[in-house]
């Protein structure tokens, strides 16, 4: 038998030693999911805007008891309606000076209000100040909305995912509760609580829970009906994952671009839902103020004293507009999809 | 990218034909012979003996007539011939009629009165209003079910000829005949309706100045067209009556500004205080007021009328009024209000007789004092728990002014602590009737122009008395302004004056303002005057 | 799908029966009585009013009453209005509702997608920025404020509409503009978001590949694939939409249903609450219905008559 040569081990070498090193290397540091949302977003300008005015906003609420000017309920009632007035500055609109009959008068002066006086944002017809008014009313405000917010995604996601996934007959009896439970409207739910309990914070965000999550669960429902259906969920599915997993791993990011709108949604329904009330007059109770509150208020004086409604509408729109496009921002940097767009 | 054009073309589009749409909305042509009003609410009934409404009270004054029709202050005779004197120690009334007609051209006779007041007072009916008829022979019965109807003290002697018999003497009894609930009806249209008359004005007749036309309840705008059968239809000037339902302050005004209507009634307290500059703004002393009920059944607290002095001292009323109602209200220290009733030989207003004055200091502004008789209160009572929830209507003047009284009240009662309830109107009145609530702001309407329509509800056993104040001398006093000085008016007037003197000075009920009503009327709207029973009278208005 | 929308139609009776029951039982927790002078009415009266509505009977009594009344088409005759029935209560106020409610709805609808779509194809313009501002304005602001503004601007100032109350369509303008903000918001925002995703997705690069014009890819592929979700959100904005004319009937001063169901609440007018939530409820339920098949059409990767179970 002739022997094969043996080729001497030195003469083996790895050939892409050197040159191809590169090849496999990460170039840039390895992020999870989370952190390169976090990045996705921070690249986002209009984002960053509305994340730091809400931030604000959050902020000055959780410190009303600090920065408010004055004790949002003290009535004053000979200071009662007075429009805004900033120091001494002229400012026009903001000099204290009111249409009276057609005239420019100096309502302070007519109120005999002591030299120094103002109220940057005026008062209401009790003579309380505005500006405080309105620091808590937007803080009772949110805690509505986080409150109908966070109820809206502990009931309505886990609804929507296990009644879109399960399918069939326990799809069709929770769907049957959600029929019933979204066909009684909202108005019906609230006066009940009412009358169990007393009017109130408690009872609304009660009521906002109870009519509230039906929507997110359609919603998630409709998408997990097509994403389940998808190639990659089959995959895990023959793969033999199971459902949990699937849902956490799978469904939950996916699903989170319409959670998340939902969710940016939820808060200015909250929010509009409390001012409904408040102008059919069984909303937060006086003397608290709400942004609802302080609305329908202002909507009645509007002819008049414009800037009772004004205050308010531009807070409450500056939150939705803000809470609106940090969705928007939150979407594009959670959606693996979009970040190319 | 031609999609993007087309998408882009559309919303404009879309945008002008909106604006277009609207071009050519002019406002209406003011005419002379039409006058436009606004009204609170729509018209429940038009039923007489159903109607517990001011609304439905007003447009049965337009449209009907019964044996007085008050012109101004005064009390004209309108089917009656006359106004009419008792005999038989003031227990009997004997009407002429005039001979008038319905607007379908048959005879009002005195039969549609009997027919019409047989029909309130009988329990089938079940009018809500059946209680005023209480006086007239055998009411009371009838209404409990242990009389006939027929045996009801109102008798046609003829065609054009009533009798009423009263139980006793009712001294205010004349001015009840012009109110809405002794109109006659017309029996073929009631019959012919049945459970549905009143409900809308197919196949119902009219007998006063107007006649509704196509109108049913569930209407917020209604038209009333001048009835040419009405017996004085030559002295009523307006053709078209329209009314409109407006319940935002903003849409009012704004409809007024338009001229779309020519008078603007009710005005809420933020706008009337805003418009109070307006030459056309105006104001109508009401015969009706609001008052704070302390539930003296559920707290012996409020049995002690330091406590409630001391709560109707830290009420600045002035300030209510002024800057919180808008003048939609005005003071009242006693619970009869201003401007309705007048002493029958010197005619000084009831509230301004000397023997009251010295009881004003109990309603008016004084902390100090108020602060001192609340704290001797606590100390003699030995209250501990001092928070109450204050119940009221939720109309946004009576959550403004509830949210003012919280304040004053928490300013000035040491250690009180008041929540607010402000609920729809019939739920007050259940809660407040069943004795469930700690302070009540009740308001009450004068059902006829006489103080006794106040102060029946302050005695021992009234079932309009919430806060259950009793006081037995107060008891008497108005026991004898009924009885033994029914017919005596110099001494009912005194029994009167006492029983208020007694009732202010404990406070029994805390009076907080009397309602004033606020309006807008154009300029060219003349001869616009409200009536003591709170109605308009139409036959008198007129435009230039 | 016949048997499919027989099926959904037993539900929707099962469900109407459902809610009758639960709101029923409510209202007979209620406070309050529908006599406003109660305490004035001799017992004999009363006994005859109880008798006349049927409160003499036991609850349980009452209730099959009622059920059996409903059967019938018959909703029970209101406290507030003596003797009048509920059905001819709601029916006579039914147009003027309906018609702001349609009309804010198509106004809404439309708007929203042109506006959603418009956005979405002229991604990261300033097209896209003004119409994603204009329809965060229109979720941002109340019904009542914008009605509020909107008649003060277009109404009191330039007096291009009506005031307000109800006469002929030039009056239903400024309602149903009030009315459509809020679906005009929701529709375009949801819109967007969905015309964005469709149109980056595999099948239009497809289409867009194979030489079809960009409209008819719009047109065929990607509208109708955004649709979906708006079709989904119908339902809700129904719901909102009816609520809001509650306050924006009030403010316009037009005789609808929802001006009528805000003051039969504070009157205690227990059958025409009754009424009135059953018949909002039979109204959304249809809609829901009317939704899911569309649903279908739109989009045939769901199957309804199996629940979309394989």
């Amino acid at each position: 038998m002739e022997q094969i040569p043996q080729i001497p081990k030195e003469k083996f070498r790895l050939i892409h030693d050197e040159n191809n090193k590169d090849q496999e290397k990460i170039g840039t540091p390895s992020l999870t999911y989370m952190q390169d949302v976090r990045r996705r977003l921070f690249k986002d300008k209009v984002a960053v805007v509305c994340l730091a005015l809400i931030s604000i906003i959050v902020v000055i609420s959780i410190l009303a008891p600090i920065i408010a000017p004055h004790n949002p309920n003290a009535q004053q009632v000979t200071m009662s309606n007075l429009p805004p007035k900033l120091g001494n500055l002229n400012i026009p609109g903001m000099n204290g000076y009111q249409n009276m009959g057609g005239h420019m008068v100096d309502a302070y002066k007519q109120a005999d209000a002591p030299k120094g006086t103002f109220y940057i944002l005026g008062t209401d017809y009790l003579g309380r100040d505005l500006l405080s008014r309105i620091i808590y009313g937007t803080r009772l405000s949110l805690v509505v909305a986080v409150l109908a917010t966070l109820v809206d995604l502990l009931i309505g996601v886990p609804y929507g995912i296990v009644s879109g996934w399960k399918g069939g007959k326990t799809d069709t009896f929770m769907q049957r509760i959600v029929e019933i439970v979204s066909s009684i409207p909202n108005l019906i739910v609230v006066i009940l609580m009412m009358i169990i309990l007393k009017p109130g914070l408690t009872s609304i965000v009660i009521a906002i829970a109870i009519t509230g999550w039906v929507t997110m669960a359609r919603l998630v429902r409709a998408q997990t009906f097509q994403l389940k259906e998808q190639e990659y969920i089959l995959a895990a599915r023959t793969l033999g994952e199971p459902s949990m997993k699937i849902a956490t791993k799978h469904l939950i990011p996916n699903l989170s671009s319409t959670i998340i709108i939902q969710t940016m949604f939820t808060i200015p329904n909250a929010i509009f839902f409390e001012a409904f009330l408040s102008f059919i007059g069984i909303g937060i109770p006086a003397p608290n103020a709400s942004l609802g509150t302080l609305l329908s208020d202002g909507q009645k004086a509007f002819r008049f004293l414009p800037y009772q409604m004004w205050a308010p509408a531009i807070i409450l729109s500056v939150i939705m507009i803000a809470t609106n496009l940090l969705g928007d921002g939150l979407r594009d940097a959670f959606d693996p999809q979009s970040s190319e767009n | 990218m031609k999609s993007k054009k087309y998408l882009l073309a559309l919303l404009p589009i879309f945008l002008f034909v909106l604006v277009l749409s609207g071009c050519g909305s002019a406002t209406e042509k003011d005419s002379k012979n039409t006058l436009a009003i606004n009204s609170g609410d729509v018209i429940a009934t038009m039923d007489s003996s159903m109607n517990t409404d001011a609304i439905g009270a007003q447009h049965l004054t337009n449209t009907m007539e019964g044996l007085y029709r008050y012109d101004g202050k005064d009390l004209k005779p309108a089917i009656a011939k006359k106004v009419v004197k008792p005999t038989n120690g003031g227990k009997t009334y004997t009407f002429d009629l005039r001979h008038t007609q319905w607007s379908n051209g048959k005879p009002v006779t005195a039969n549609d009165f009997v027919y019409a007041w047989r029909r309130t007072v009988d329990p089938k009916t079940a009018s809500q209003y059946a209680y005023i008829y209480s006086g007239i022979k055998n009411a009371d019965k009838i209404n409990a079910g242990k009389k006939p109807v027929n045996t009801l003290g109102i008798k046609a002697l003829g065609k054009y000829k009533l009798e009423v018999t009263l139980e006793n003497a009712i001294p205010y009894f004349n001015t009840l005949m012009a109110s809405s609930t002794f109109y006659p009806q017309y029996k073929p249209a009631v019959e012919k309706a049945g459970k549905q008359y009143g409900l809308s004005s197919t196949g119902m007749v009219f007998n006063g100045p107007f006649k509704l036309v196509n109108w049913n309840v569930s209407k917020n705008s209604w038209t009333e067209v001048k009835n040419n059968k009405y017996w004085n239809a030559k002295s009523v000037k307006l053709k078209t009556l329209k009314y409109y339902v407006v319940k935002d302050a903003n849409t009012g005004l704004n409809l007024y500004d338009a001229n779309r209507i020519n008078r603007y009634e009710k005005l809420g307290g933020d706008t009337a205080r805003q418009v109070s500059s307006y030459k056309t703004f105006s104001m109508d002393k009401q015969t009706a007021n609001f008052y704070l009920e302390l539930n003296q059944k559920k707290y012996k607290f409020f049995r002690n009328a330091k406590i409630r002095q001391a709560i109707s001292m830290s009420i600045n009323r002035e300030q209510l009024t002024n800057n919180v109602l808008g003048k939609t209200g005005g003071i009242e220290h006693t619970i009869v209000p201003v401007g309705m009733s007048y002493n029958p030989t010197t005619k000084v207003d009831f509230t301004k007789e000397k023997m009251l004055q010295s009881s004003n200091q109990y309603t008016e502004y004084n902390p100090k004092e108020a602060t001192k008789l609340w704290k001797e209160g606590i100390k003699e009572t030995g209250q501990k728990n001092l928070s109450f929830t204050l119940l009221g209507d939720d109309t946004d003047n009576s959550k403004k002014q509830n949210e003012y009284l919280q304040g004053e009240m928490e300013k000035n009662l040491p250690g009180i602590k008041i929540t607010l309830s402000n609920v729809p109107f019939k739920s007050r009145l259940d809660k407040s009737t069943s004795g469930n609530f700690d302070i009540v702001v009740t308001g009450w309407n004068a059902d006829y122009p006489d103080p006794v329509t106040f102060l029946d509800i302050f005695t021992t056993g009234n079932v309009q008395n919430n806060g259950k104040y009793s006081n037995a001398q107060y008891d008497a006093l108005i026991n004898k302004s009924k009885t033994t000085d029914a017919t005596n008016e110099e001494a009912r007037w005194q029994d009167l004056l006492q029983a208020t003197k007694i009732l202010t000075d404990e406070q029994g009920a805390i009076p907080l303002y009397q309602s004033y009503q606020a309006n807008l009327t154009r300029s060219n709207v003349k001869g616009y005057q409200i009536t003591p029973n709170g109605s308009y009278n139409l036959v008198t208005a007129y435009k230039k | 799908m016949a048997k499919y929308i027989l099926k959904r139609i037993l539900y929707l009776f099962l469900t109407l029966f459902i809610i009758a029951t639960i709101t029923f039982f409510m209202m007979k927790m209620l406070p309050g009585t529908p006599f406003s002078n109660q305490n004035r009415m001799s017992a004999e009266q009363l006994k005859i009013v109880k008798a006349q509505y049927g409160l003499d009977q036991s609850v349980f009594v009452q209730y099959i009453r009622y059920i059996g009344g409903l059967l019938q088409g018959n909703l029970g005759t209101s406290f507030q209005f003596n003797n009048e029935p509920v059905t001819a209560l709601i029916g006579q106020r039914l147009a003027p509702s309906m018609q702001i409610g349609a009309q804010a709805m198509v106004v809404g609808t439309i708007g929203g997608i042109l506006l959603g779509a418009l956005a979405a194809i002229r991604k990261n313009t300033w097209v896209d920025t003004l119409a994603t501002f204009i329809s965060i304005l229109g979720l941002s602001i109340p019904s009542f404020v914008l009605a509020v503004l909107l008649q003060f601007y277009l109404a009191y100032k330039w007096k291009i509409y009506p005031v307000a109350l109800w006469d002929n369509f030039q009056s239903s303008i400024l309602p149903t503009l009030a009315l459509s903000a809020l679906p005009l918001g929701t529709v375009a925002r949801f819109m967007r978001t969905e015309m964005v995703d469709v149109m980056s997705s595999d099948y239009i690069e497809l289409a867009k590949s194979k030489g079809n014009s960009s409209w008819g890819v719009v047109a065929k592929h990607a509208l109708r694939n955004s649709l979906i979700p708006v079709v989904t959100i119908i339902g809700p904005m129904a719901v909102s939409v009816m609520t809001g004319s509650m306050v924006v009937e009030n403010i316009f001063s037009i005789p609808g249903i929802g001006e009528q169901f805000v003051k039969s609440i504070t009157t205690n007018d227990y059958p025409t609450i009754m009424g009135l939530t059953i018949f909002y409820s039979f109204l959304l339920i249809i809609v829901y219905l009317i939704v899911d098949i569309l649903y279908g059409l739109i989009d045939p990767r769901i199957r309804l008559g199996n629940g979309g179970k394989e």
